[in-house]
């Protein structure tokens, strides 16, 4: 049994195939990074498997059961929480207000420790929409995090981050999914990133699977290498 | 999809932030009292009857302003429920059906209830269809009670058949301007107590968060329409509560407290008075009064007057007088503690 | 029966006229034009100005141009720089527009009804069916028709009505098209208002006039925009077709129940299908 599963995930726009009979399988604690050139279908992936996708045809499965029919807030009293590419947080509230909100959905109150963890607390008391861009970008993470979810979709954490500031993102996210045993799925396009935390990497192209396994096994498919034109890879 | 517009900046400033005029208890018995004495203090007829109409025309504008600052959207449908508590009454004692502290009773819940149901429905819709759906459901009311002449008289309006005591007290004291300006009064300290209370509960924080980022707030783990449409029914029984005060007072009702003529005016003055500060609406509406019957002595003009004045506090002053004037305050007391 | 039927058509056609000018201007601007009423209002008034001395004609010209000068006016100051906003700012400030020129109009021409005759080569009846039907009316419903063929005509042939038509689906591309959308959405909002102008001239002879005779036809004409899908033209002819007998039938049949079922169109279709008003932040 996998902690996160999707069989056979198709999504269409229009006449645009977004994402093409995908299969992914996440085992329990592990960190699986998805990679690909841009419109590969990372980003339509996440949102089909956290339940944010409309119209989509397959099966997602969390610990083996069947999550298909369930709202975005079944998933999370599931366990399945997810962070956004682009900031979505709660402008006019206060940072600690939006994640004291967060934590009364589950039983978990670890506010404190992820504002700790994720440097917020010295923002705990001004409001969201006045913080920088990378401290959105963390709350919007922390809001993910609070709650201590099972399972983990993370689309780009380190977007307009610095390198500098992303490898720290990385060792902090690492750090506290070994703390908790938690499952990530990560998108990310820093390869820095995903090679110093990610245990496992799926490579998506065209909307379709193009690769999967170890880092190391992944950088020398030549596929992959060409997905990418040498320009990520290294 | 196309990209979303950029979110004006000064429209962001228009909702939150807390009080800054000092702890609660304290303002509602200052509030309480001020309004006590006035009687002593006045002696026009005159001024408590506008005085009267003013309060109980500020609680209907809090009624329309709490839903603009909790869920953000705009009804143009208030009058309705204000209306229809009116209506209950009337029909209620009409048909003798049941005592009139009853009535009042039904009045009150009614509005409140139907207003939960519709809104699991109609809070799904964003914006404008929302404010369009609350014109057309506020319409509709008018529009049955205008024609059906067997049980609301059609526009000849119903006269409400009172008692001669309620709840404990005399009919007459609803009916003096004087006195029943000291109830209306009790009753709009009361109605902006409630409304402190839930806006600063968890109840107030969750509607502000769902209407800052109605997705998120799923995400975080929130449903949100039943929360949006406690909202609703929550404002609802505000206008309900006014509907009930003015019924009382003039021992009447037509059905011109439905038009949406009435929710129009309300609305301005919840936006003149500003949404931002809980109390904006209040004030909204004792300006709105102002134009209406002291500039009308001076003018002929004070419609258009009031519709610059809405035009202008939409462009240039979102966050409307009681916006500007907590800013004011807050600027002044942090000046004050250096 | 006819006749019954025929009025419904009357009342429809105004309905219709109307009910374009706010497709015209929401499918531009994403404006909810609130101030509508009060255009047809003063429509009303300008025309009855001219034709009460005798100059219908005149005075329908006079109207037509009149509010067209008035709607590139709203455009250009409230509509261009507030577009930017959300909905409901310009919303709120036509709202407020719309008791500016109440104000207006009861300033010059006062707050008492005014009534108007129909001109005299207008005036009269034809037998129709056995019963009796004036000709004025029977000309308004000619006039929604010229204006609904004339309409699509002019959306399908010329270049403007292409516009229209593509920004109805999709208005930032058409800006980003190189088209100056300004000086369009300024025809195209003056034409609206022309609209307004017109139905507020033809209706004079059949209602009283006063400066709030704009608030009832407007929420029907709501109605009609919103029941014939947020920027249809041929959807807006049809609901103003179907709103018009309703709203006649009524009168005569059930009115209290026959007045519920145009709101209870729009509280289905909005609730079913409420993108089409959110506009271009849906």
């Amino acid at each position: 049994m996998f902690a996160l599963e999707g069989r056979g995930l198709r999504r269409r726009f229009g006449g645009f195939v977004a994402l093409d009979g995908v299969d992914i399988a996440v085992p329990e604690g592990e960190i699986r990074a998805l990679i690909g050139p841009n419109g590969a279908g990372k980003s339509t992936l996440i949102d089909v498997l956290s339940g944010r996708a409309r119209e989509w045809s397959g099966e997602v499965s969390l610990f083996g059961a069947r999550i298909d029919r369930r709202s975005v807030q079944e998933r999370r009293s599931l366990g399945l929480a997810r962070s956004f590419q682009r900031t979505n947080i709660f402008a006019d509230l206060t940072v600690l207000e939006q994640l004291r909100l967060a934590a009364r959905t589950s039983e978990n109150d670890n506010a404190e420790e992820v504002a700790e963890a994720l440097s917020l607390s010295q923002h705990a008391g001004r409001r969201a929409g006045d913080i920088s861009y990378g401290d959105q970008r963390r709350l919007d993470l922390a809001l993910a995090l609070i709650g201590r979810p099972r399972v983990l979709l993370l689309d780009e954490p380190a977007a307009g981050l610095s390198l500098g500031e992303s490898l720290v993102l990385a060792r902090l996210l690492k750090d506290l999914v070994g703390r908790w045993g938690v499952t990530v799925l990560l998108v990310e396009h820093d390869m820095e990133v995903v090679f110093s935390i990610c245990d496992r990497i799926t490579v998506l192209h065209l909307g379709r699977t193009l690769a999967e396994g170890t880092p190391d096994e992944v950088r020398q498919i030549p596929e992959v290498v060409t997905a990418y034109l040498g320009t990520a890879m290294s | 999809m196309t990209k979303p517009l950029r979110r004006p900046a000064h429209f962001r400033r228009t909702f939150g932030g807390p009080s800054v005029f000092g702890t609660m208890p304290a303002v509602v018995g200052v509030a309480l009292l001020l309004g006590l004495a006035l009687p002593w203090l006045v002696n026009s007829a005159l001024f408590f009857t506008l005085m009267t109409q003013a309060v109980i025309s500020a609680i209907l504008a809090l009624s329309v302003g709490f839903l603009i600052r909790q869920n953000g959207v705009v009804s143009f449908g208030q009058a309705a429920f204000y209306g229809l508590a009116g209506y209950t009454i009337a029909i209620a004692l009409k048909f003798q059906a049941m005592p009139v502290e009853a009535a009042i009773l039904l009045a009150l819940a009614g509005p409140t209830a139907f207003a939960f149901l519709l809104g699991l429905v109609i809070v799904r819709s964003p914006g404008i269809a929302f404010s369009m759906l609350t014109l057309a459901v506020g319409q509709a009311f008018y529009e049955v009670l205008y024609k059906w002449r067997e049980l609301a008289n059609g526009d000849d309006g119903l006269a409400i058949r009172l008692p001669r005591q309620l709840f404990g007290l005399a009919i007459g004291t609803f009916q003096r301007p004087s006195s029943m300006f000291v109830v209306s009064w009790i009753a709009l300290v009361a109605a902006t107590a409630l409304l402190n209370w839930i806006a600063n509960g968890h109840f107030g924080r969750l509607t502000v968060a769902i209407r800052e980022n109605e997705e998120r707030a799923r995400f975080v783990g929130y449903g949100t329409i039943v929360p949006r449409a406690g909202i609703y029914a929550v404002s609802a029984f505000l206008a309900a509560l006014a509907g009930v005060l003015i019924a009382l007072y003039n021992g009447f009702v037509s059905p011109d407290l439905l038009h949406w003529n009435l929710s129009g005016s309300a609305l301005i003055m919840a936006i003149i008075g500003g949404a931002r500060v809980l109390w904006g609406p209040a004030l909204g509406a004792l300006v709105f009064f102002f134009f209406k019957n002291v500039a009308s002595n001076y003018t002929e003009h004070w419609p258009a007057m009031i519709g610059l004045s809405l035009i202008a506090v939409t462009v240039l002053l979102p966050t409307g007088l009681g916006g500007a004037l907590a800013a004011m305050a807050e600027r002044r007391s942090r000046w004050a503690r250096g | 029966m006819l006749i019954q039927v025929l009025n419904g058509l009357v009342y429809g056609g105004l309905l219709y006229i109307l009910a374009v000018g706010l497709v015209l201007i929401f499918g531009l601007r994403r404006v909810v034009n609130f101030a509508h009423g009060s255009l047809f209002m003063i429509g009303s008034y300008v025309g009855f100005s001219l034709a009460s001395q005798g100059y219908f004609l005149g005075g329908l010209l006079v109207a037509i141009a009149t509010l067209a000068v008035m709607g590139a006016l709203l455009d250009w100051i409230v509509f261009r720089p507030l577009q930017r906003e959300y909905q409901i700012v310009t919303v709120l400030v036509t709202f407020g527009i719309l008791l500016v020129l109440q104000d207006l109009a009861q300033s010059i021409w006062g707050k008492d009804f005014l009534t108007l005759q129909p001109p005299s080569y207008l005036a009269g009846s034809v037998m129709l069916a056995g019963s009796e039907f004036p000709v004025y009316r029977l000309m308004v419903i000619g006039v929604a028709v010229v204006v609904a063929v004339g309409l699509t005509i002019w959306l399908k042939v010329s270049r403007i009505g292409l516009y229209v038509r593509a920004s109805s689906v999709d208005p930032l591309t058409v800006a980003l098209q190189g088209v100056n959308t300004n000086r369009v959405s300024a025809i195209v909002v003056a034409i609206g208002a022309a609209l307004a102008g017109l139905s507020g001239t033809v209706a004079a002879p059949l209602m009283a006039l006063s400066p709030s005779m704009g608030g009832y036809i407007l929420i029907d004409s709501f109605i009609v925009v919103v029941v014939g899908g947020l920027g249809s033209f041929s959807g807006a002819f049809f609901a103003a077709l179907l709103i018009g007998e309703i709203h006649n039938f009524g009168v005569v049949y059930v009115p209290w129940a026959a007045s519920m079922i145009p709101f209870v169109l729009m509280v289905g279709i909005l609730i079913w299908r409420p993108s089409g008003l959110a506009g271009v932040r849906a």
